[in-house]
């Protein structure tokens, strides 16, 4: 068989008479299927050879479908194709970046690159079956050759061990390398200890059997009663195997049809519930332009929320109740809050304090600052900092009356009493509201409740 | 482009009233996008070709071998690849071409890998008509632009705590450089840096276009690990 490069990939056709085999082959090598058909019988009239290389092709092609699920094994995101799929260019392209303008490194180019784990894994396996059968037809004809050279081959014995052992390998090979993993998996037969249990039970097994003839009646008879039942055990098995096999494989593809399913089914949902809701009502408000750019706006977050969303990160980070609080003000003020966090931690009843303070200072740079609000949140191991910056006219701090809350209170009296600073730095370029709050909660809330205790 | 008068930083404005007009090219596959980004930029911009996708990209850039590109991060046609495709077909040209990223994305492994592939700048679409102005003669002058976002992943990637030497190793942000990193996150424009940390414009624009450096060639481990761990999304 040459290789040419665009030839569809040999597998077993669902076009078919007995196991679409003729007709996969046909495609593969596009040649027309009635064509094989009549050679496949042709064939099979000169001394069975057909029917071998039918039989063959048989147990070793899989089918359409089978092909299938083993190259779609690794799963893509189905919401965000283009954030997962390209990223070998990008690894290519690595070395050409010590190009770019005025930054010749020579350090630059061994690029580290993060090689998929699961792409290795599965070569090794395809050639097992090969192997196997090459090592069964050396043997075989090893048994020829030594029959020739007059050495006496036990041929009684062997043939029956060798058409059981055979037996086995066809239905092992029945299942597909999944689901042999699978179910090699799931009886442990690959640890120590399940091969021990094994060992166990057949020593234990033999045991009996020794006890049970030993025992009564004769060798003779015993082993002819053994050798029945395990006869008829392996006829039923035989029998019962494939509807067993089919069953198992109609189940499993019909599961994951309900699984894809039902992910669509809950994009089509979420996808209705949100995007398509938030586009009639900017129809309807087209006239209102502060409308419609809070509605974007809203509905952007949302979005992006649900796309981007890192499944393993546990919720109830400091990040998220601070991105929580931005979007809060961005509903209620129509201004847009961008927020930049730099690591991340695990709420405390003090960084509520610092969230809650956060939101204030939001409040008032979208209340009074003009255009977007940034807000910055770095988590160190020290200390945790927001830092919320407007570009409104700026206003003077000491200035402000001591009735009015907002800023006293609610930032500067709310940091100081959990052990936090609070900064108010205005220009006429803008203000900035600098929020610190330390780890080390137990010295400095100390100190500084004493402070914010004796303040007011 | 950008040469204030590095004694007077306050009013350093890039150009003050120079008409050299700068000639760019916009790569988006949304044709509203870019008729209205074209109808956003300041009149001293010049578009001087419009592309679709990756291939029309490479072609359009090589025959007008603009200034700037606009390059969108998602472009559909070549291998899949986007905007960092445009850049590996462009490669010749960047040295007289600087490419700035513009994407609706927040994901960190789109901003870095097209960092890494030579953009000279990354800004979000929502960004304003002025701003986006700013960016491109910025660009054009051979500075690198930083939005607070990607100095947020560059502040994760690299660490916040600083080099123990100044020196030029590539897989640590030197005390100065965070500290700009820092205030960008914070919202700081360039000028504003510059005021705050009691430097020239273009200091702040030496430091940065340090820092863009160190992403575009550092092998850090945090940083190719940080990414694939971002890709798993």
């Amino acid at each position: 068989m040459t290789t040419a490069p665009a030839r569809p990939p040999l597998v077993r056709s669902s076009d078919r008479v007995i196991a679409g085999v003729c007709a996969g082959l046909a495609n593969h090598l596009g040649w027309p299927v009635r064509m094989v058909r009549i050679g496949m019988v042709v064939a099979a009239l000169a001394g069975g050879a057909g029917v071998a290389f039918y039989a063959w092709l048989w147990i070793m092609v899989p089918t359409a479908d089978e092909s299938a699920r083993r190259n779609a094994r690794r799963p893509a995101s189905p919401i965000a194709p283009a954030v997962s799929l390209p990223e070998t260019p990008d690894v290519a392209k690595r070395p050409d970046a010590p190009d770019a303008p005025g930054a010749p490194d020579p350090r630059g180019t061994p690029a580290t690159e993060p090689t998929g784990p699961g792409r290795t894994k599965f070569s090794g396996m395809p050639f097992g079956k090969e192997i196997l059968l090459g090592a069964g037809l050396l043997l075989a004809a090893g048994i020829l050759i030594a029959r020739l050279l007059g050495v006496d081959v036990p041929l009684g014995t062997l043939i029956p061990v060798a058409a059981i052992l055979g037996g086995a390998a066809i239905a092992w090979m029945q299942l597909d390398e999944t689901r042999r993993a699978g179910l090699v998996d799931k009886t442990k037969a690959d640890q120590a200890g399940g091969w021990a249990r094994l060992a166990a039970g057949l020593a234990l097994v033999v045991a009996g059997v020794l006890v049970m003839v030993s025992g009564s009646g004769s060798w003779e008879q015993t082993w002819l009663a053994l050798l029945a039942s395990v006869a008829v055990l392996g006829g039923v098995a035989l029998v019962l195997l494939p509807w067993g096999l089919k069953f198992w494989r109609d189940l499993e593809t019909e599961r994951a049809g309900r699984v894809r399913a039902t992910e669509r089914a809950e994009i089509a949902a979420h996808l209705h519930d949100s995007v398509l809701q938030t586009l009639a009502l900017i129809q309807r408000r087209a006239g209102n332009e502060h409308d419609v750019i809070r509605l974007a706006r809203a509905q952007e977050r949302e979005l992006r929320g649900w796309l981007y969303r890192d499944a393993d990160r546990e919720s109830g980070q400091l990040s998220d109740s601070i991105k929580a609080a931005a979007a809060e003000v961005e509903d209620a003020l129509g201004h847009a809050v961008e927020v930049v966090s730099v690591g991340d931690c695990v709420m405390s009843q003090r960084h509520e304090a610092l969230v809650q303070a956060s939101r204030e200072a939001m409040l008032n740079a979208a209340r009074h600052g003009g255009g977007a609000v940034s807000v910055y949140l770095e988590v160190t191991d020290a200390a945790a900092e927001v830092f919320v910056k407007d570009r409104g006219p700026g206003f003077d701090p000491d200035s402000v009356p001591p009735d009015r809350l907002g800023v006293r209170e609610s930032i500067i009296g709310r940091m100081n009493r959990h052990g936090g600073t609070a900064a108010i730095i205005s220009s006429p370029d803008g203000t900035e509201v600098r929020l610190r709050l330390p780890v080390t909660a137990a010295a400095s809330a100390a100190a500084n409740n004493a402070n914010g205790e004796a303040k007011p | 482009m950008t040469s204030p008068a590095s004694g007077n930083p306050a009013p350093g404005s890039p150009t003050p009233g120079k008409p050299a007009p700068v000639r760019v090219v916009i790569v988006d596959d949304h044709a509203i996008f870019r008729s209205g980004l074209k109808a956003d930029l300041d009149p001293d911009i010049v578009v001087a070709g419009e592309a679709g996708t990756v291939e029309e990209a490479i072609a359009v850039i090589a025959v007008q071998r603009p200034d700037v590109v606009l390059l969108d991060v998602h472009l559909p046609g070549g291998r899949g690849g986007g905007g960092r495709e445009v850049l590996a077909g462009s490669a010749p040209l960047l040295g007289a071409t600087r490419f700035l990223a513009l994407s609706v994305s927040d994901a960190a492994e789109d901003v870095v890998s097209v960092i890494r592939a030579g953009a000279r700048g990354y800004v979000t679409k929502t960004i304003s008509g002025a701003e986006i102005s700013g960016a491109v003669r910025r660009v054009a002058g051979g500075d690198a632009v930083f939005s607070p976002r990607l100095a947020g992943f560059v502040l994760d990637a690299f660490g916040t705590a600083p080099a123990d030497i100044a020196d030029d190793e590539l897989d640590k942000l030197s005390a100065r450089e965070l500290e700009v990193m820092r205030l960008i996150a914070r919202g700081y424009s360039y000028k504003e840096v510059a005021k705050e940390l009691f430097i020239s414009i273009k200091t702040v624009e030496t430091h940065v276009s340090a820092v863009l450096r160190k992403l575009q060639l550092s092998s850090r481990h945090e940083l190719t690990r940080w990414a694939a761990e971002r890709r798993l999304l």
